[in-house]
């Protein structure tokens, strides 16, 4: 919502016009049907306002009018699915109905998302500085393997080859961990793994 | 080797032990298994003998026509042979992965190599908190890692892309301990590169269609995560090592334009060969510091197969994936079984699936690893801990005016110059062919370039025989050599000269071999002749007939043998024993000899 002071100037200047689309530049949902009331010093009633949702996710979860049915996910499917993802199978059979409608409800939610239209939008990877300014900082050119360059020496006159100086390393000093204290099967250095059946 | 340790190396070496020359009992093919069996504390013999450089080489033909022979019995050596091969054409891609010349492993800095304070390695002992996939650990770029990445890149002619991108593979396994690897799947760093082969990097003349070059298109290269080492120790238990999880790859795919087992072998070889002189990748394959994937399908010549295409080569038979080959032999011998393989299932009207398989050194099939149903899905997706890595035209431009000399063309140079030179380029990775130069150079200044041939055979001799001679009977390796490139100018400079004879310049060369290194007081080439008095001070025709009459009379018998039996290799005794019992650096041996013969023949 907007800032206070926003909403007195906004109420102020056009005191008789429905706010307009304008004032929410980022919204996605359409703008409220009903027009929002106003006591008669024209101040809002921002506790009432905000107490209605005009939107929950949950009219994504639950299919209506069950138009779209769902495909159905096979119990081959789920266990498939749950063994790429390590995650262990159902104890019985009234385990397994419960995690396949849960699948169901989130495969509608997933369609429902995917109606949205992204034609010519880039996938966002991560949260990071896109601009070209950031781009320019996060080059790695000449400025940036200097370092690495001058651990290089050329041995030879004639026949010159590339070497990495010895011992140029500054080391790990600060991290010396074990990482076998992690383990609770180890023998000597090395981790232990049974294998099995499943090779 | 005792046989306790053969017994615990595994079948497919101990096989390969089988394989050796006889001549070297004791150290069956030292360079290649007993690495192995050290690099994995397997031997307990510290030092092996050195074996003499003569007989290293001869042996090595000797081994490699053993098997050419052996080969040719399992397969028809005659050129198409195999009838079936008119009727079948065999299409193979390669991948291989090979591991970086890296200080830091490629998301996090722990050491990528050995650290020389550690003796052999010790397991789990490089393992950062990312490597160990401890939660909360995010990755971090070295970027240090990313020039041998662009050299190798750049080595084999490829567009280096601005903006590449991190993907997540994800599988379970025990030698992965973030469940995922990192790799760069959908935009690598390097696309549509090539390699160019001829005839005697090993491509059969089939291949070479008539043309003197192959070119083999390298579809991309990207940069990706090793996984850790497991070893199997019993029935079902493994060991895990997590000292190789991180260390970066890269990971070089060529288009399907390979189309015999040889070429395919020699592909691998050359990718090893360019690797190394960029200094991207310097572990061979035989110590795995470089696997090779290799996909196989056939077609009927003229057909298009069953229409699988790649990468925009299409036409082509189902292919299946062979996995883990890890020595150029393996490579050929895999490609040969499979094709005959899948030669025989079409031929008997069956079909190929599109699976996994397995070799094993000394088998004669493939074995299959995984089918179809069987098939892994990565499920691969962009890694949100990572922002995309941008390479800038600078660095590109700046590597690429400094690359070194790539194999090709230090074999062209070299060929056209100096043409013993090529057994020096191996030795002592590069060392001895710059000590050649350097001498070969210094000797030109002084002689002038119309016999720069002649110098050039001269020295490789010396380089090659005497030092490497010296150096194997004086046990040393290349780097305690303390002659220098100028004092072997100046010992080779006074032999053309005639100023000393040959047996007294290898004398020379022996003291200053032996002599401790410069800052200590290290007499030049001169000094040494003159307090040995070394000079050649040539006797005149009537002092060589006084010599060698006198030598005659020593011995009659031999001069019975040479007059009467007509055994001139005699002749060449007497010559010996001039040199002897003449004083040091005055009897010069062909001097020698054309008075003998005269003599004799009066």
């Amino acid at each position: 919502m907007l800032p206070r002071s926003v909403q007195k100037w906004a109420s102020g200047c056009t005191r008789s016009l429905q706010p307009r689309v304008c004032t929410r530049p980022f919204a996605t949902s359409p703008p409220r049907r009903d027009a929002i009331e106003r006591d008669a010093n024209g101040h809002l009633d921002v506790g009432k306002l905000l107490s209605i949702p005009t939107w929950s996710v949950a009219s994504l979860l639950t299919p209506k009018d069950q138009q779209t049915p769902t495909p159905e996910v096979s119990s081959k499917q789920l266990h498939h699915l749950l063994r790429l993802s390590a995650l262990p199978p159902p104890k019985d059979t009234a385990e397994e109905a419960q995690m396949l409608s849960t699948l169901a409800t989130q495969l509608h939610f997933v369609k429902e998302i995917q109606k949205v239209d992204t034609e010519g939008v880039e996938p966002l990877r991560s949260l990071r500085d896109e601009t070209a300014q950031g781009e320019r900082e996060a080059e790695l050119g000449m400025e940036a393997l200097r370092g690495a360059l001058e651990q290089e020496e050329i041995r030879g006159t004639h026949h010159r080859r590339i070497r990495r100086k010895a011992g140029g390393r500054d080391g790990e000093e600060g991290e010396k961990w074990n990482p076998l204290r992690t383990a609770g099967r180890k023998r000597g250095r090395y981790f232990v793994v049974e294998g099995g059946k499943e090779g | 080797m005792r046989s306790s340790t053969i017994r615990t190396a595994p079948s497919h070496f101990a096989r390969a032990l089988q394989y050796t020359s006889p001549g070297l009992i004791r150290c069956p093919r030292p360079c290649i298994v007993a690495k192995w069996l050290q690099s994995r504390s397997l031997t307990t013999a510290t030092a092996h003998e050195a074996i003499p450089l003569r007989k290293h080489l001869k042996d090595e033909a000797k081994r490699k026509k053993a098997d050419a022979k052996r080969d040719g019995n399992t397969a028809s050596t005659k050129p198409g042979g195999d009838p079936r091969l008119e009727k079948w054409e065999l299409t193979v891609g390669i991948e291989i992965h090979a591991e970086l010349n890296t200080a830091s492993k490629l998301f996090s800095s722990a050491p990528a190599e050995v650290l020389e304070s550690d003796n052999g390695g010790t397991a789990n002992s490089r393992v950062a908190m990312f490597d160990a996939a401890l939660p909360g650990t995010q990755p971090q770029f070295q970027v240090a890692t990313l020039l041998p990445a662009l050299r190798a890149a750049i080595a084999f002619g490829c567009e280096v892309q601005r903006q590449s991108g991190w993907d997540r593979k994800h599988y379970f396994h025990w030698d992965q301990p973030n469940g995922y690897q990192i790799t760069q799947y959908y935009q690598p760093f390097a696309k549509d590169g090539c390699l160019v082969l001829d005839a005697s990097d090993g491509v059969p003349a089939l291949d070479m269609q008539g043309a003197d070059r192959l070119r083999i298109g390298i579809k991309q290269i990207q940069m990706e995560q090793d996984t850790a080492k497991t070893t199997n120790v019993g029935s079902s238990t493994y060991h895990v090592d997590l000292n190789r999880a991180g260390v970066p790859l890269i990971e070089i795919i060529t288009l399907p334009h390979i189309h015999s087992p040889q070429t395919a072998a020699a592909v691998v070889r050359k990718i090893q060969a360019v690797l190394k002189s960029v200094s991207s990748c310097v572990i061979g394959m035989e110590l795995g510091g470089l696997r090779a994937d290799v996909n196989v399908s056939v077609r009927e010549r003229g057909t298009s197969g069953v229409g699988s295409s790649y990468s925009g080569v299409s036409g082509l038979g189902q292919r299946t994936e062979i996995k883990n080959l890890s020595s150029f032999k393996a490579v050929e011998d895999a490609i040969i079984a499979e094709r005959n393989r899948q030669i025989t299932v079409l031929e008997a009207g069956g079909v190929i699936e599109g699976e996994t398989r397995g070799w094993t050194l000394g088998a004669t099939e493939t074995t299959r690893l995984r089918g179809k149903e069987g098939e892994v899905d990565y499920r691969y997706m962009p890694d949100a801990d990572l922002p995309p890595l941008v390479i800038g035209q600078d660095l590109v431009e700046h590597l690429t005016s400094t690359l070194p000399t790539l194999p090709d063309e230090l074999q062209q140079e070299l060929q056209d110059e100096y043409n013993d030179a090529k057994t020096l380029i191996d030795l002592d990775s590069g060392d001895r062919l710059d000590f050649f130069l350097r001498t070969v150079h210094s000797v030109t200044a002084e002689l002038g370039m119309s016999s720069q041939a002649q110098i050039g055979k001269m020295v490789g001799n010396w380089v090659l025989h005497e030092l490497g001679g010296l150096l194997t009977t004086h046990q040393r390796s290349w780097d305690d050599v303390r002659v220098t490139a100028d004092e072997l100018k100046n010992i080779l400079l006074c032999l053309h000269r005639k100023q000393i004879t040959t047996r007294v310049a290898k004398q020379l060369l022996a003291d200053l071999f032996q002599r401790a290194p410069a800052p200590a007081a290290r007499p030049s080439v001169e000094q040494l002749i003159e307090t040995g008095n070394l000079r050649l001070r040539p006797l005149s025709e009537e002092e060589y007939r006084d010599l060698a009459r006198r030598i005659m009379e020593e011995s009659p018998e031999m001069v019975k043998a040479v007059r009467e039996k007509g055994q001139k290799g005699k002749v060449m005794w007497f010559v010996g024993q001039m040199v002897r019992q003449g004083e040091e650096g005055t009897v010069e041996p062909e001097k020698a000899k054309a008075v003998i013969e005269s003599l004799m023949g009066g």
